[in-house]
């Protein structure tokens, strides 16, 4: 405890830089912005329509591109919310799916082989083969529709599951949810078993001597600090999720990606809309690892999980 | 009950085609202090291990207060619940301070709650000398410091026996008499204690048998003067000189 705050007041101290303190500033701008143009499209305030900007781009004097763009704006920032949306849920649904799979290919007898084969099936095959088996091979989103039919199955669908109230979801966001949970479990098992790995196996033999179960060695001492290891690797996979879930595109979700291009394909103003949503990518990725590192120091112990200086 | 406290059967031990324990008997009674002596790679670790099923035997029976407790329908955790075991590496575990390291054990194995788990590490801790170190982590605590940790989060346990391997070799020559000052103490209070050991200013000190292990079998058992002054084996004569050369039979 005491630690966790001793680091972060040195690292806050040096890190109080103009480089970061303008960094800070415009991921509030960022984030300020998108959720403002969330909460219009929830029509949750009383002001501002959906689609469209607070300003015309004419009143602004904008032209060309850069107007495009700019009318373009509360669009890409409705579909940033579904990018955000599928990343975090699937890098946590992925997450508590990996570490059982992870316990299983390390401690496992015959489930080692069960999980070796899954993360080996996810990470052998094209993520967007994955997206398409689900959602055009196994029409997953005519289940998330309501009644369907599966072979000589007929499944009823929970209410649930079919309307998201406000978030005013696709049904396929479901599919590619299901689609970036797994795969995501399966790259996250793999840095997760490396992490376990490099944890000391007497420490579960010390676990074992007091009398705990192997059980709850790997609960209480394996896993607490296989999780500080598995943090950059972690990061790494959060990183990598942001951007591939553009990939939902291609299953008709209305992510970032999607957003743009439409956009763009119906202006042609390829440069102006690709060069922003690079941008509003780079914005959520630079958050993200932001945030990696401030979880990274929170739960920093002495002698553990710190990969980056403490002079 | 004139049950020895631990009765070892006929042991033996193999890690492929290598034979490390062939055919090891001996009984501790209550209180005893035992020394367990050798050379590198005579089995003394795996023979501590087989003691509290760290390492399952291949053959043999252990009993620990007349009871059973190894082969077909024994608890092994219900064992280690009674055998405490020091590391030489210490092994503490590196995410909790010195009192987790010691509640852990208290709450998930004994069953105790939050606040009392607590108050026994602390007096363990307390026990030890080490209550201002409670908030430590292993990586803030000297080697000396970790290993009486290490005793304390066994001791914590309320075990019947005492094993350790080698609980000095790893610390710094100074550090040593902290270490071993603790385990007289604890010798003293009457705990039966299996004590692989260099240090033979503790063994003659502290001991009150000694067992000289060479490939696999106890070569020479008795009391440490009578191995020190009058071996019948060659090997423990041979072994126990050069031992004394390198770590002193003068008390620490
Ligand atoms: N897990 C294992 N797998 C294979 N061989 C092992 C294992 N543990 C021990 N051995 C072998 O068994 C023999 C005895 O090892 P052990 O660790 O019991 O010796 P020791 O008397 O404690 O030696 P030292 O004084 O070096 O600690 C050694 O030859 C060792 O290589
Ligand atoms: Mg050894």
């Amino acid at each position: 405890m005491s630690y966790a705050e001793d680091l972060r007041r040195v690292r806050t101290r040096e890190g109080r830089s103009v480089g970061s303190m303008v960094l800070i500033a415009l991921g509030g701008l960022f984030w300020g912005y998108l959720l403002l143009r969330w909460l219009i499209n929830w029509e949750w305030v009383p002001f501002g329509t959906p689609g469209e900007p607070l300003v015309s781009p004419e009143t602004l004097g904008l032209t060309g591109g850069t107007a495009t763009a700019f009318q373009s704006l509360p669009q890409l920032a409705e579909g940033a919310y579904i990018t955000v949306l599928i990343t975090v849920l699937s890098i946590l649904l992925g997450l508590v799916l990996a570490v059982p799979l992870s316990v299983a290919r390390v401690y496992g007898r015959w489930t080692k082989y069960l999980s070796l084969s899954f993360t080996e099936l996810i990470r052998g095959t094209p993520l967007i083969a994955q997206l398409y088996l689900l959602y055009y091979g196994l029409n997953l989103s005519q289940f998330f529709r309501g009644l369907t039919q599966f072979g000589p199955f007929t499944v009823r669908t929970p209410v649930w599951a079919v309307d998201l109230g406000p978030l005013k979801v696709q049904t396929a966001l479901w599919v590619a949810l299901i689609g970036f949970t797994i795969n995501s479990a399966a790259y996250q098992a793999e840095y997760i078993r490396s992490a376990i790995e490099s944890v000391d196996p007497q420490q579960l033999v010390a676990a074992r001597s007091v009398g705990l179960t192997q059980r709850e060695g790997i609960l209480h001492v394996v896993l607490p600090q296989t999780l500080r290891f598995a943090i950059p690797g972690w990061t790494n996979e959060l990183v990598y999720l942001i951007k591939y879930s553009s990939l939902a595109t291609f299953i008709t979700v209305a992510e970032l990606f999607r957003r743009a291009d439409a956009v763009a394909s119906d202006t042609f103003d390829y440069t102006a809309m690709f060069t922003v949503v690079a941008l509003v990518y780079i914005g959520i990725v630079i958050t993200a690892t932001r945030l990696m590192g401030y979880v990274e120091d929170r739960v920093a112990l002495p002698g553990l999980g710190q990969t980056r200086g403490r002079s | 009950m004139s049950d020895p406290l631990l009765r070892v059967e006929d042991l033996h031990k193999s890690y492929g085609d290598e034979t490390v324990l062939r055919g090891i008997d001996f009984e501790l009674e209550r209180g005893d202090v035992e020394i367990l002596s050798g050379p590198s790679g005579s089995g003394k670790s795996t023979l501590l291990r087989c003691v509290n099923r760290l390492t399952e035997p291949d053959s043999g029976t252990i009993y620990l207060d007349g009871e059973r407790v190894s082969g077909a329908g024994t608890d092994v955790n219900e064992l280690r619940r009674q055998v405490g075991m020091v590391f030489q590496d210490f092994n503490l575990f590196l995410h909790l301070t010195a009192a987790e390291n010691i509640t852990l054990g208290l709450r998930r194995v004994k069953g105790l709650g939050k606040a009392e788990a607590r108050e026994r590490a602390m007096e363990h801790l307390d026990r030890v000398g080490l209550a201002d170190q409670a908030g430590s982590y292993p990586a803030e605590l000297s080697g000396g410091q970790k290993q009486r940790v290490g005793i304390a989060r066994a001791l914590a346990m309320d075990p019947k026996l005492m094993l350790f391997d080698e609980p000095t070799s790893a610390l710094d020559p100074e550090l040593v008499g902290e270490v071993t000052s603790v385990m007289r103490e604890l010798a003293d209070e009457g705990m039966t204690m299996l004590v692989v050991t260099h240090e033979m200013g503790f063994a003659r000190e502290a001991a009150s048998r000694m067992m000289f292990l060479d490939q696999g079998q106890i070569v020479e058992r008795g009391p440490p003067e009578q191995l020190f002054q009058h071996p019948e084996q060659a090997r423990t004569a041979e072994f126990l000189q050069r031992i004394t050369q390198l770590h002193g039979g003068e008390s620490t």
